[in-house]
């Protein structure tokens, strides 16, 4: 089974476009710590373009976090801002691209979403 | 809070709330303290010479960012005989930076232990407002031999407040002090330095190069300047309005506020000492407010406003794919997820509300790109509008129902407190619930959404469709909503379609929107400056006479300059200029008792009865919204309206008011200038 991690990753790279960076650009490179070993996720965007990597390419933003912590925002059990807030995550260079590519994440996987009174049916 | 005795100086979301003489002795219920991104950095800050108690002659706010201090040691009942004079300057931008100056009057040599205690509970915003106080992690101190730190730590969540001198100073663990000799006549002088640091595991602040503007303060003496430069000129005949609107464009410029992470743009806050973040609701009416005269406000309101547009589903912060956000923080309770402000999506009418901004921005400036480039954002937000908010189903209205039911908001429209939305008979309804002014925003929305969707998306097919959808739900609303026995619109509905059918200051947004039947307008204008809603002051936010009723209720009774300003707007839309000006008269009367500040809200009290504005018990102040309400109130009088890309001018003041003049409106005009008379004998319309 591949994990939430590179899941997320690899949709990313799929997608190709991806319309809520369409306003985005630059280079974001997540750096995953997990004692002497580091693993690197780079994401190229140029205004909605999205090219995904695992080389440890220069970037305007580097994200640093552990693996696990990764693993649960991939999965939608933590959320990155509170993260950064905790210090669980640290951002170095330009903000904003993590800002814009934080929303990409996916919801808690027991969101239920906005549902409608009568009818008993989610609305999505 | 409304301390009479505390000052109050701020840069951005750092600010000093302390006694007048400077001192901070914060307890669970005294706010004052030095705060900083949502978390107090000095909750002790005391002064003593000799062992002794410094008591103030007097103070200067010199600027919304440093104040000063004249002191003397000991009581009031012998300072008279004082034989020093102590002055402390201090300035926040960044940092906090206070100088003290001693002064030895006497003619002879005096020996001086000067000694500032110091300390930090690094208490969060919401624990002290709410006046919690066990916090989960460990406080320290350290003392080196040029500096003081205090701290906190839980986790990788770490806050620290470093104090140093630039005169050598002794450090212990309680603050620091100096040993100073004084000839007559000569005075000793230092200069402390308080910083606040939010450290993340690399040592990395959590703030690094985000700051707006230089935090020096000569830069940012230099930056207000430029504001107020920028910014029309106001003369007016008593001097009373020019003055009140010189208060709040000076207090608009402190209120800004530039989130982190998103590059130094600038917002409005919503207000000191609680709420100094961004703020959907709040941010968007500010900008709506100050508009005619601080345009680039609501280009970056609208731009972070969408760039955190929600995405997903997630339950604990309400957030829903396309929904603007209601409040950031960033202090501890939200990092641990205590509070969901990290951020919270929990109001409903942000999201109509951004479209409204968006397009009443263009007809002003005719920032066409804007609207273009924040297409997709209006897309999705009109999207959330038909998927996501109609929660009882097929109603075509906007609801609300929290699903985080534990730390989330009931009411999520802008009477945000637990009883606001209640019966006749004084009970409160279940949920979901829709109140009546957002069904405006949301009609408001879609018929601004179709005018840009035609004249800049280039998409008349969807532009036809959104005309469509606001008149169905405007005959829809006029039918659902309006009581007949009382002639006005319900304040909300309950999910099986029953009225909440109290009198409130509610209706009057409904006039803004243009929801409301022009054959009904008459008669809201005539309830908004009826008895029951009109003081003689302003528009009460509940009718007198309803059971909830409370002069002094926050959202049942008080009076909010903010949305006293909106509803004279609606007023003077559906042509009631007289009515308009009868309540921009009230509420700027009100202002001159608070020196052209407005608080955020005052008593609703009949205006004979108290002859002055009676403020609210814990009101906050400096607050953006009222701030902005004097803005809009001009706006209002002098009738500004951008029409087919030049600026129309049709002034209808009351005869007390005299001249004003407005100079340099800018817009896609360039700038042009606007003058007006009073005319109108509002004594006539009361009687």
């Amino acid at each position: 089974m591949v994990d939430a991690t590179t899941r997320f990753f690899e949709d990313l790279d799929r997608r190709g476009f991806e319309p809520l960076l369409a306003k985005s650009f630059g280079t974001l490179r997540f750096d995953l710590h997990e004692g002497a070993r580091t693993t690197h996720w780079t994401i190229k965007v140029d205004r909605g373009r999205i090219d995904v990597s695992q080389e440890d390419l220069e970037a305007d933003t580097v994200v640093g976090t552990s693996p696990d912590l990764f693993e649960d925002m991939a999965a939608g059990r933590e959320q990155g801002i509170a993260a950064i807030l905790r210090g669980d995550m640290t951002v170095a260079g330009d903000p904003r691209l993590l800002v814009q590519v934080e929303r990409l994440f996916p919801g808690h996987p027991d969101a239920r979403g906005p549902r409608r009174r009568f009818s008993h049916e989610e609305v999505v | 809070m409304a301390q009479s005795n505390t000052v109050r100086i701020l840069d951005g979301n750092t600010f000093v709330v302390c006694e007048d003489t400077g001192d901070i002795e914060a307890t669970p219920s005294e706010p004052t303290g030095l705060f900083s991104i949502d978390t107090r950095f000095l909750s002790t800050w005391v002064l003593t010479v000799n062992g002794e108690r410094l008591n103030s002659l007097s103070y200067d706010d010199l600027q919304y960012y440093e104040s000063r201090f004249f002191l003397v040691p000991g009581m009031a009942t012998h300072y008279v005989d004082a034989k020093l004079s102590i002055i402390r300057e201090r300035a926040v931008g960044g940092s906090f930076r206070e100088q003290i100056t001693i002064l030895n009057h006497d003619e002879k040599p005096v020996e001086l232990e000067i000694r500032m205690a110091a300390a930090s509970d690094f208490a969060d915003l919401f624990q002290v407002k709410d006046e919690i106080l066990n916090k989960k992690g460990e406080i320290y101190t350290e003392v080196e031999p040029d500096k003081l730190r205090l701290g906190y730590r839980r986790g990788n969540f770490r806050r620290e407040t470093i104090i140093s001198c630039s005169e050598e100073a002794r450090f212990d663990k309680h603050g620091f002090a100096f040993t100073v000799r004084l000839e007559p006549n000569e005075q000793w002088d230092t200069q402390v330095d308080v910083q606040t640091f939010a450290v993340g595991p690399g040592g990395r602040d959590l703030r690094m190069g985000l700051r707006a503007h230089s935090t020096e303060r000569l830069a940012l003496q230099h930056d207000l300047e430029e504001w107020i430069a920028a910014a029309p000129k106001v003369n007016s005949q008593h001097g009373r309005v020019a003055a009140t609107y010189r208060r709040s464009l000076v207090d608009l410029a402190a209120l800004r506020f530039s989130p982190l992470s998103l590059g130094g743009a600038t917002l409005p806050a919503a207000g000191l000492p609680w709420f100094m973040t961004m703020f959907g609701r709040d941010s968007i009416f500010t900008c709506l407010q100050t508009l005619p005269f601080t345009p680039d406000l609501s280009k970056t309101t609208l731009r972070i406003l969408a760039a955190l547009q929600g995405t997903r589903f997630d339950d604990f912060r309400d957030e829903d794919p396309g929904r603007i956000l209601h409040e950031m923080r960033y202090g501890e309770t939200a990092a641990f997820e205590e509070q969901p402000h990290s951020p919270y999506y929990g109001s409903v009418d942000a999201t109509p509300l951004f479209l409204v901004l968006l397009d009443e921005y263009e007809r002003w400036s005719g920032d066409v790109a804007l609207v273009k480039e924040l297409e997709p954002e209006c897309r999705r937000a009109l999207k959330w509008i038909d998927d996501y908010a109609d929660l009882v189903g097929n109603t075509g209205y906007i609801w609300y129902e929290r699903r985080n039911t534990d730390t989330g908001l009931e009411n999520q429209c802008w009477k945000d407190s637990w009883d606001s939305i209640s019966y006749r008979d004084g009970t409160l309804p279940p949920f979901p619930r829709a109140t009546c002014e957002v069904q405006g925003y949301a009609y408001d929305a879609k018929t601004r959404a179709a005018r840009m969707a035609r004249e800049f998306w280039g998409d008349p097919g969807f532009a036809d469709q959104l005309e469509r959808e606001a008149a169905q739900l405007k005959e829809r609303f006029n039918r659902d909503w309006w009581v007949a026995d009382g002639e006005y619109y319900a304040l909300a509905l309950d999910p099986e379609g029953r009225q909440c059918d109290v009198l409130s200051s509610n209706v009057g947004h409904l006039l803004w929107s243009g929801i409301v039947d022009d054959e009904r307008a008459e008669k809201i204008a005539e309830h908004l400056v009826g008895d029951r809603l009109f003081s003689g002051w302003g528009v009460r936010t509940l009718a007198e006479g309803e059971i909830r009723y409370n002069p002094i209720g926050y959202h049942n009774g008080a009076i909010w300059p903010f949305e006293n300003s909106f509803i004279a707007w609606g007023l003077r839309r559906y042509g009631f200029a007289e009515e308009a000006a009868m309540i921009a008269n009230g509420i700027l009367d009100a202002a001159t008792y608070f020196d052209g500040r407005l608080p955020e809200a005052f008593g609703g009290y009949q205006r004979e009865l108290t002859k002055f504005p009676v403020e609210y018990p814990t009101a906050c102040s400096p607050q953006a919204w009222s701030t902005g309400a004097p803005l809009l109130l001009l706006r209002t009088m002098l009738g500004l309206e951008p029409h087919e890309g030049h600026l129309a001018v049709e002034p209808r003041l009351p005869i007390g008011m005299g001249r004003i003049e407005v100079l340099d409106i800018p817009g896609r005009w360039g700038r042009v200038d606007a003058f007006a008379r009073g005319r109108l004998d509002l004594h006539n319309l009361a009687d």
